[in-house]
């Protein structure tokens, strides 16, 4: 390149940088930052397009109708393309703007984020992403994982199948994801299995998961499971429905859980396919909820079309997010007052008491003891050209989860 | 700057073969030297952590860089394999002190002996093939360390193949903040930077240029091409290693998914924007790959919401994408019209002010 | 032994699926001599286009196929033209480089022309299994089994009995050989792109039909490595032969090796079988004996 031209690029993107910064600066003060990543373009990006809109529509409500108390909340999402280094950078910048609570987003991310989370006291939330050792307030205090984790999961499924019928003897096979979040619920299930007398079985789907034909083929042909638990990520979930439906496998005898029962998932191995498939879910589905109808409404006033997604499985999630920040939130302004500090958010999220969003959250209480907030779950059902709820909220084998999370407590 | 290259007749051959000949030229490494060091000071507050750890972030990046450059750019063979072997210095230097407290420089100095055994020996297969194919096997290099590490309990510490290190101490000095890192982490950037000057300017580093550039040849004027090649992957891997190993205490903890494939690519982005064979493209090249997407998006979040009034809401799905494009019309761009990258811009703009402002 | 049967039939399937990736991959080195890091993200744009245009509803899918190989032969042109002509010349790296940064740009393009979310890609094949001595195979495998074959069948008459098929045969040979005699080097080159174009069509809508459309499809493009190495990178015979090759031995390392190894053996055996393969017969079972060894 010439230096002239050289000269010209580098003159432009000096203004523009600039222009930017003066302007980011010159934002107004007097309101409470929030922050979360979010992955939009990495191997998460499915789950993310949904998910952060969920939280970014529900801040967007929350300052519409006055804010918290009177105070507007500002909430950075920052892209990470599911990089750990774009997530450290994320929690610094986030950090650096004065935010005192933050959405932690993917597995790898959370537990690079750990040590910061615990020595800057600012509270951390990661549902649905893993660090089901988080639970333990005491050991962890300054991470918040908020849902059912992996574990609390893989005790519910196991619950329902019992609860279903299954006996001493029953096989049982759990096909997951071979990274370390699709292992993590692994000695979970072979413990629940020993206690139980079930044949089971484990079978590893390795990434990308574009194909799984022998792994289901084994389980159905050879093994014969009875009941298979599936914890699958990506494009996986579609595939494992249209490999058990292939082979015969009753698909109301398949219990995905948390990230493998979105819309897409079910639209990529066609509705008509996935008849009956089970899916966990840690928050409500539909438009059927006050909350949800609010953001339609407020999309509506707006005079803008409501997105498709709204109502839907990860969409929701994102409100769930936004809901448990912002009520951590005002939780410690009112009880702490202003201004607010990490330390005051997290034990406002300590306070949380019986909170259910009209029925889109479990009844969710959240202890120095209990950071997950009991475990719970819900399993929704394709039927239907819907998914719709198929039990009421749920948890299973909480000895085991919580003797499993007092374990690695206890380790170094 | 002016007529700094006139008059310098060398007497001695200490003189002749230093690294800066001249000394004005050597007065300006010390004196970029002397503002890395001080770079933090000006920054020293909490609330320039942000800063900093992007700062620390393109050091790591920048050590890794170096490595691979010196394996493709110098030696000419590729290596889609690189975060492999910076996850195995990672997982090295995690075991040794998490589980044998070993201290920081021990933890350093196994990471990058244990990836430099690694990376030779996924380096055979290039004694043996070259071009496409040593890519390819490369890549499957990654893919298996990336398999061993997540499946081999030892290894991986466990379901979620991550372990935990504590904060680096020296003589009681505890290494606690993006500040105190970066003082951890410039010595190493320092000693990988002018390891890479001084070793592509001697017998062996000829000896890779001879390899890369015609390997017959070089076998003909007596290189071993055997030798020189698994001892570019041994260089290569092991300054991959000290990366991983350095980007674990930074982190404190070694998990792969730091490591994939994608990690691997970003290094080859990085070299081929900065410059193949250059040490200090390698540098600007990791400044160029690691602030990108940070500037990027600072710029287009802040266009969009204080000069058109659109919420970031509302841009969010496109400005993450128009990353991806512009990530990849960048190595397009830069290999069609600079494909000696930034190195050599960066050498036009010395050669343009050598002569200012007397230029013709 | 049913087992043992069952997979090997689902194998050899899955394999032609591969297959199916593989044969545009080969087109293209087998010309120009790019390893095109781009393949599976091609597949990926083939599968958006015909997607979009079903969704919209407005021709069937006999109308779609030809307008989304005028497509996909129109971007292979663009792409040849616009960015790996000014690459001819440049050393290895640079051009697997490009086609890594053009794998982002299709990739990033993808999501924001055609917005984010999984789409639909219905084909008239029935999702019910056909139960052959056993045996469950999967309608649309069939399809792509015997796509694989006709595009092997194809392929091998165009190279054979075609001009522009022996035009490209000579190029692969030697470049200047074939411009002393008068063909145009450079055409060749843009139509071996136009024809991968149209092998990633044929990918896309079979592997779009089996996975959904969305920007992960590309993932299909990592799987066919170990194809190509297997087979031969200049072979199309050699892309279908390692294609069975592949998905024979991931099938039967994932059902007998994965229960010893706590699995995820599928992913592993391939690329390990692949670099045994490097050292022995580094072209490949089928591929011409030039590779260059050191």
């Amino acid at each position: 390149m010439r230096i002239r031209t050289l000269s010209r690029v580098l003159t432009v993107a000096a203004l523009v940088l600039g222009l930017s910064g003066a302007l980011t600066a010159a934002l107004a003060d007097h309101e409470i930052v929030a922050g979360g990543q979010c992955d939009r373009t990495g191997a998460t990006k499915l789950v993310g397009e949904q998910i952060c809109p969920g939280v970014l529509d529900y801040v967007n409500l929350v300052n519409k109708k006055g804010g918290i108390e009177g105070h507007r909340i500002r909430y950075i999402e920052v892209e990470h393309g599911y990089q750990v280094d774009r997530g450290v950078e994320a929690y610094e910048r986030i950090k650096r703007e004065g935010g005192v609570a933050m959405l932690d987003y993917g597995t790898p991310i959370v537990y690079a984020l750990t040590p910061r989370h615990m020595e800057d006291k600012i509270p951390g939330i990661t549902p649905g992403f893993g660090r089901a050792d988080a639970t333990d307030g005491r050991k962890w205090p300054y991470i918040f994982p908020l849902a059912a984790t992996y574990w609390s999961q893989m005790g519910a499924g196991m619950k329902y199948v019992k609860d279903s019928g299954a006996r001493k003897g029953s096989k049982i096979a759990y096909i997951f994801y071979d990274n370390p979040a699709g292992r993590e619920p692994l000695h979970v299930f072979e413990r629940i299995c020993k206690q139980e007398g079930y044949g089971c079985r484990t079978f590893a789907v390795p990434p990308p998961g574009v194909e799984m034909a022998s792994q289901v083929l084994d389980i159905t042909r050879r093994m014969r499971a009875d009941w298979v638990i599936a914890h699958l990520f990506g494009k996986s979930p579609s595939i494992s429905i249209k490999e058990f439906k292939k082979n015969g496998f009753p698909l109301d005898k398949v219990v995905s859980l948390v990230w493998g029962a979105g819309e897409h998932d079910i639209l990529a191995a066609g509705w008509d396919t996935a008849q009956g498939y089970l899916g966990m879910q840690f928050a409500g589905v539909g438009r059927n909820f006050p909350v949800i109808q609010e953001i339609v409404k407020m999309y509506r006033d707006e005079g803008r079309e409501v997105p498709a997604t709204v109502g839907s499985v990860y969409y929701n999630r994102g409100v769930l997010v936004g809901a448990l920040m912002a009520e951590a939130i005002r939780l410690a302004v009112a009880h702490e007052g202003l201004p607010v500090t990490g330390e005051k958010v997290r034990n406002g999220y300590r306070r949380i008491r019986d909170f259910t969003l009209g029925g889109l959250l479990p009844p969710l209480t959240v202890t120095e003891a209990d950071h997950e907030g009991g475990g719970w779950v819900k399993l929704y059902q394709v039927r239907g050209t819907e998914i719709v709820a198929h039990t009421d909220w749920f948890h299973g084998y909480r000895d085991v989860v919580q003797d499993e999370v007092r374990k690695a407590a206890g380790k170094k | 700057m002016i007529n700094r290259e006139s008059g310098v007749y060398q007497t001695t051959y200490e003189g002749d073969m230093a690294l800066y000949t001249l000394p004005l030229a050597r007065a300006t490494a010390l004196a970029a030297v002397a503002l890395l060091v001080l770079l933090p000071l000006p920054l020293w507050s909490a609330g320039n952590e942000h800063w900093m750890s992007i700062v620390n972030t393109i050091v790591l990046s920048a050590i890794g860089a170096i490595g691979l450059n010196i394996l493709v750019g110098y030696t000419g063979q590729i290596s889609i394999g690189h975060g492999g072997f910076m996850a195995a210095g990672a997982y090295a230097a995690a075991i040794l002190s998490s589980r044998y407290d070993m201290p920081f420089l021990v933890g350093v100095a196994a990471g990058g002996v244990v990836a430099m055994l690694v990376g030779t020996f996924f380096g055979i297969p290039s004694l043996r093939i070259k071009g496409l194919y040593l890519a390819i096997a490369t890549l499957a290099a990654q893919l298996i360390i990336e398999w061993t590490i997540n499946h081999v309990t030892w290894i991986g510490g466990g379901a979620q193949s991550t372990i935990y290190v504590q904060n680096p101490t020296i003589l009681g000095v505890e290494f606690d903040n993006e500040f105190r890192r970066y003082y951890l982490l410039l010595p190493f950037f320092l000693l990988a930077y002018f390891g890479a000057l001084n070793l592509v300017r001697s017998r062996v580093g000829r000896a890779f240029i001879a390899v890369r550039d015609r390997d017959i040849a070089a076998e003909i004027i007596g290189v071993d091409i055997f030798k020189y090649k698994l001892l570019a992957f041994a260089v290569s891997s092991f300054y991959a290693g000290v990366a991983g190993a350095l980007y674990t205490y930074y982190l404190r903890i070694a998990n792969y998914e730091q490591f994939t494939l994608i990690v691997s690519i970003q290094f080859l982005a990085m070299i081929i924007i900065g410059g193949l064979g250059s040490v200090i493209g390698s540098v600007l090249g990791a400044i160029f790959i690691k602030l990108l997407p940070i500037v990027l998006d600072l710029t287009v979040v802040g266009v969009s919401e204080n000069v058109f009034g659109v919420p970031y809401a509302r841009v969010a799905d496109f400005l993450a994408n128009f990353q991806l494009v512009v990530f990849g019309g960048l190595i397009i761009l830069f290999l069609a019209i600079e494909p000696q990258g930034l190195a050599r811009m960066w050498f036009n703009v010395k050669r343009y002010f050598r002569l200012w402002p007397f230029s013709y | 032994m049913e087992f043992f049967f069952d997979l090997t039939v689902n194998g050899l399937l899955v394999g032609l699926m591969y297959a199916l990736v593989a044969v545009g991959f080969v087109l293209i080195y087998k010309a120009t001599s790019v390893i095109n890091f781009a393949q599976g993200d091609l597949v990926m744009f083939a599968a958006y286009g015909a997607a979009v245009m079903l969704g919209l509803g407005w021709m069937p899918l006999w109308a779609v196929i030809p307008v989304l190989a005028t497509g996909m032969v129109a971007l292979g042109f663009v792409l040849e033209r616009g960015i790996l002509r000014p690459l001819i010349g440049q050393p290895v790296i640079s051009v697997i480089m490009v086609t890594i940064g053009l794998a982002f740009v299709l990739q990033g393009l993808a999501a924001i022309l055609w917005k984010a979310g999984t789409r639909e890609l219905p084909l008239p094949v029935r999702v019910e299994p056909y139960v052959v001595g056993g045996v469950f195979i999967s309608p649309i495998n069939v399809v792509a089994a015997v796509t694989a074959i006709l595009s092997l069948v194809a392929f091998g008459l165009f190279f054979t009995r075609s001009r522009f098929g022996i035009a490209m045969r000579a190029v692969a040979d030697d470049q200047q050989a074939s411009m002393t005699v008068g063909i145009n080097v450079r055409r060749v080159f843009a139509l071996s792109w136009a024809i991968a174009g149209i092998a990633a069509a044929a990918g896309g809508l079979i592997w779009g039909n089996m996975l959904g459309v969305d920007t992960f499809l590309a993932l299909v493009g990592l799987k066919v490595f170990p194809v190509v190495i297997l087979g031969g990178l200049d072979s199309i015979l050699g892309a279908i032969v390692g294609g069975l090759i592949v998905g024979l031995v991931e099938s039967i390392a994932a059902g007998y090796l994965d229960p010893y190894v706590g699995g995820g053996t599928k992913d592993f055996v391939p690329y390990v079988l692949m670099i045994l393969v490097l050292f022995v017969r580094p072209h490949g079972f089928f591929g011409r004996e030039i590779i260059e060894r050191v």
